[in-house]
């Protein structure tokens, strides 16, 4: 999961290879990867993806602060999905 | 300096006493009687406040001088003070419901919007601080359209207001905020989750309203472009276009255009827009539609005797611009 968040956020938001390689825990926002679009983008990525639906009360700045939080926000929302990951 | 405080203060207390006794009385009358009294009071401003005329008078010559003649400047001028009273007449028809003001306002294009809604991806209403847009949009929400704003409440936002002033435009406005169908989606530095409510709204199949012609917060200058507006180029945040080719809804125009006679209007409403390729440049089709709209009827911006809007906004050149004062809300005219 990690690495498939990782490699969109680096391939399509990061304007600034700058911030390339991308830490699991670098913040988003604070670098500017991540604005109002481009979390748009990255909200339609992940439902497409992991076939969730990320609805108004979840988009917290918490929730898409890094890499590491964005996967700890989808392993709340879909338990099942870490065995399946993982296991 | 003194002189200036009080004739700041003077003009606040007669926007709050209009605002808050006048307009909702001229409201009840006849809506002809009522918006030619709100002419009254427009004409009364353009006569007193000579350094808003005086300046709103510069900008359209410095930015259509070439299609506007003396007269036609002094007309403009004379309009734009008149219209920003009748606004506040527009608004306050709506404290008793929708129906007193959708009598006055036809929707040209609703075929428009109902076919674009028909793809069941919402859509988008790019227009401007244009006219009485705020009214307008609660009129087509009044129609059976599910609106929602992307937009600041000024004076939410306006440092220097007290609290008692920002309950009394509290007041004002709540009769827009009753006509739509969420509350307004209010971008402020810091708010990430702008597009993606807005976002949500299109996939529930509404209309989301965004005006495109506000002067970009510093902290979003760095996603601003340069697109050709008013002869000049303008410095605009394209996000409607991103919203767009992400949602996949598509972009329509909309823009309310008052009527000779003062009291009716028409929300004309357009076929979309391309907004495929590059962002810039579908962009720039957008902000040419308000360049257009803004040239057929001048006197309906609201943006033309603010030059601190007008300078961020890349119009005329920061020196003009004086340090930001305390103000009415932007649509408060």
């Amino acid at each position: 999961m990690e690495t498939v968040i990782k490699d969109y956020i680096s391939r399509e938001l990061v304007q600034d290879p700058k911030l390339l390689p991308l830490a699991d825990d670098a913040s988003l926002m604070e670098s500017g990867i991540l604005d109002s679009l481009s979390l748009l983008r990255l909200v339609v990525f992940l439902e497409e993806r992991f076939g969730i639906t990320v609805g108004d009360a979840d988009l917290l700045p918490d929730n898409f602060a890094s890499v590491n939080a964005i996967c700890a926000y989808l392993r709340a929302r879909e338990p099942g999905r870490q065995a399946a990951t993982h296991g | 300096m003194g002189n200036s405080r009080a004739s700041r203060l003077l003009h606040s207390l007669e926007g709050v006493a209009y605002w808050g006794a006048a307009a909702p009385v001229l409201a009840r009358l006849p809506a002809g009687l009522g918006y030619r009294l709100a002419c009254r009071r427009g004409d009364w401003l353009s006569r007193h406040q000579a350094a808003k005329r005086a300046e709103l008078a510069r900008n359209l010559r410095e930015m259509l001088g070439d299609e506007l003649s003396r007269t036609a400047v002094q007309q403009v001028t004379r309009d734009w003070f008149r219209f920003a009273s009748c606004d506040a007449v527009d608004m306050m028809r709506l404290r008793h419901g929708a129906r007193p003001l959708r009598r006055l306002v036809e929707i040209r294009g609703r075929e428009h919007l109902e076919a674009a809604l028909a793809g069941g991806k919402g859509a988008i209403l790019c227009s401007a601080h244009f006219g009485s847009y705020d009214s307008g949009f609660s009129v087509l929400h009044a129609s059976g359209f599910p609106v929602t704003s992307i937009g600041r409440w000024q004076y939410k936002y306006t440092a220097s207001l007290s609290s008692a002033e920002r309950r009394f435009w509290d007041r004002v406005y709540r009769p827009v905020r009753r006509q739509r169908a969420r509350p307004n989606i209010e971008p402020w530095p810091g708010r990430f989750e702008v597009a993606a409510l807005a976002a949500a709204a299109l996939r529930a199949n509404e209309v989301v309203t965004i005006c495109i012609d506000a002067p970009p917060l510093d902290s979003d200058q760095a996603r601003a472009v340069e697109v050709p507006f008013l002869g000049r180029r303008a410095r605009l945040l394209p996000g409607v276009v991103t919203l767009a080719q992400v949602s996949g809804a598509p972009v329509l125009m909309g823009f309310v255009y008052r009527s000779a006679d003062y009291s009716h209007q028409v929300l004309e409403i357009s076929a979309p827009v391309p907004v495929e390729g590059e962002p810039t440049a579908a962009f720039q089709r957008c902000a040419a539609e308000v360049n257009a709209a803004i040239r057929k009827s001048p006197a309906q911006w609201n943006y033309w005797p603010s030059p601190v809007d007008l300078a961020s906004l890349g119009l005329i050149s920061p020196e003009r611009a004086p340090a930001p004062s305390p103000r009415l809300p932007a649509s408060v005219r």
